[in-house]
């Protein structure tokens, strides 16, 4: 198979001994059915092991590899090498504080996942002898976009608001808690959705869609979001006009 | 190339014990046509306060009597003024098409026992109404209605 030298720029930041992020080259033969992560794992065994990034399944389904491509958040495993040209800048997501070269700080989207509580909510939980709780192909249908998302956070690096309003909790979350809003199963879209009327959620979309564009799942995250909001109000609405909220 | 982020953006609540680099995004954050097509989107809104200016102008003119609104609206003839009004249709227009592309997965999955029609079809409806409300306003401008 044909193979071409390649630069690549990639972010270095030691916690130990850098004050700030810098950048380094290396030249890599790459071969062109090589995905980007491809090349990053060949320099960290090849030629500088110290690089340190995150990485496991290599099919677009754990969402460890993601970082930025030429200014793009990407998911390294599927995107093709040939798509670039002799030059590739590799950074860590943006939008995230960076713990070390490609490797970013999660835990701030942990705290921000959990607060919209991304489980299944019963006021009682059945016993297990009567069995499980039975959900048809259609209301599977209602949600089972947003349940595909991996967590690869690509979404919250492409979000205009997210750079902006470090209170945000960003689409990934609200995709999630709406994917429980929408399961038959679950009894406490009320409580997430008095979640999503508070500040730094919903409403602080300014709906820029670039959490879709750059969705390697097609989750449709902005989708979400937006009717996320829609649902916010009409359960805000039934909470004026009905006893208990209408549920 | 990167830039500094909110130098809070995605920070734990409670800070871990390695010191982290604060969050960066692309220097060319703003030259990706997707980006450059949203910045677009966003910047009409001062095109629209200024027609909003032009518009209480015409109102305060009105109120002045008719020599006055008549005056106003001869200064309209202007071809700045025409230029300006042809660009700010463009980004009604522009918004218009961008909001109507966005709005049909917007909407919820169900309301009840209701379900939103196709894509398709409520992108239909859309221009539909656009038309239709264009069509009336035109009418009752040209005189054809309530005159």
């Amino acid at each position: 198979m044909r193979e071409v030298t390649k630069t690549f720029v990639l972010t270095r930041f030691d916690p130990d001994q850098d004050e700030a992020p810098r950048t380094q080259e290396y030249k890599v033969p790459v071969r062109e059915d090589w995905k980007v992560l491809d090349a990053i794992n060949f320099i960290k065994d090849e030629i500088d092991p110290s690089v340190s990034h995150r990485w496991s399944c290599r099919m677009a389904v754990c969402g460890s590899c993601g970082m930025m491509v030429n200014g793009e958040p990407k998911l390294t495993c599927k995107t093709a090498l040939s798509d670039y040209g002799d030059r590739v800048e590799i950074e860590p997501l943006a939008n995230f504080p960076i713990v070390r070269d490609l490797v970013v700080e999660l835990e701030g989207f942990m705290d921000k996942f959990k607060s919209v509580k991304p489980w299944i909510v019963r006021a009682k939980q059945k016993a297990a002898e009567e069995g499980t709780y039975r959900q048809s192909t259609e209301e599977l249908s209602a949600f089972k976009q947003f349940s595909m998302c991996i967590n690869c956070m690509l979404c919250y690096s492409a979000c205009p608001v997210v750079a902006n309003e470090p209170e945000f909790i960003g689409p990934a979350a609200i995709a999630l808690g709406h994917r429980y809003n929408m399961d038959s199963r679950d009894e406490g879209a009320s409580e997430r959705n008095q979640r999503f009327r508070e500040e730094g959620t919903v409403f602080s979309c300014s709906y820029a869609n670039e959490c879709s564009e750059v969705c390697p799942k097609d989750v449709d995250p902005a989708a979400a979001v937006n009717q996320a909001k829609f649902n916010a109000v009409i359960d805000w609405a039934k909470g004026l006009v009905m006893p208990k909220g209408g549920s | 190339m990167s830039r500094p982020a909110h130098p809070h953006a995605m920070a734990p609540k409670t800070p871990g014990k390695t010191r982290t680099a604060p969050p960066q995004i692309p220097a060319s954050w703003w030259s990706t046509s997707r980006m450059r097509a949203y910045l677009a989107f966003d910047a009409t809104g001062f095109v629209y306060l200024l027609v909003g200016f032009l518009a209480i102008r015409l109102v305060w003119a009105l109120g002045s009597g008719q020599g006055a609104y008549d005056s106003a609206l001869g200064a309209l003839e202007n071809p700045i003024y025409i230029v300006w009004n042809v660009f700010a249709l463009l980004c009604v227009i522009g918004v218009g098409v961008r909001f109507f592309r966005l709005f049909p997965k917007a909407q919820p999955a169900r309301l009840g026992p209701a379900k939103p029609p196709p894509g398709p079809v409520i992108h239909a409806g859309l221009y539909l109404a656009w038309i239709g409300i264009t069509v009336l306003l035109s009418a009752i401008l040209a005189g054809g209605l309530f005159a």
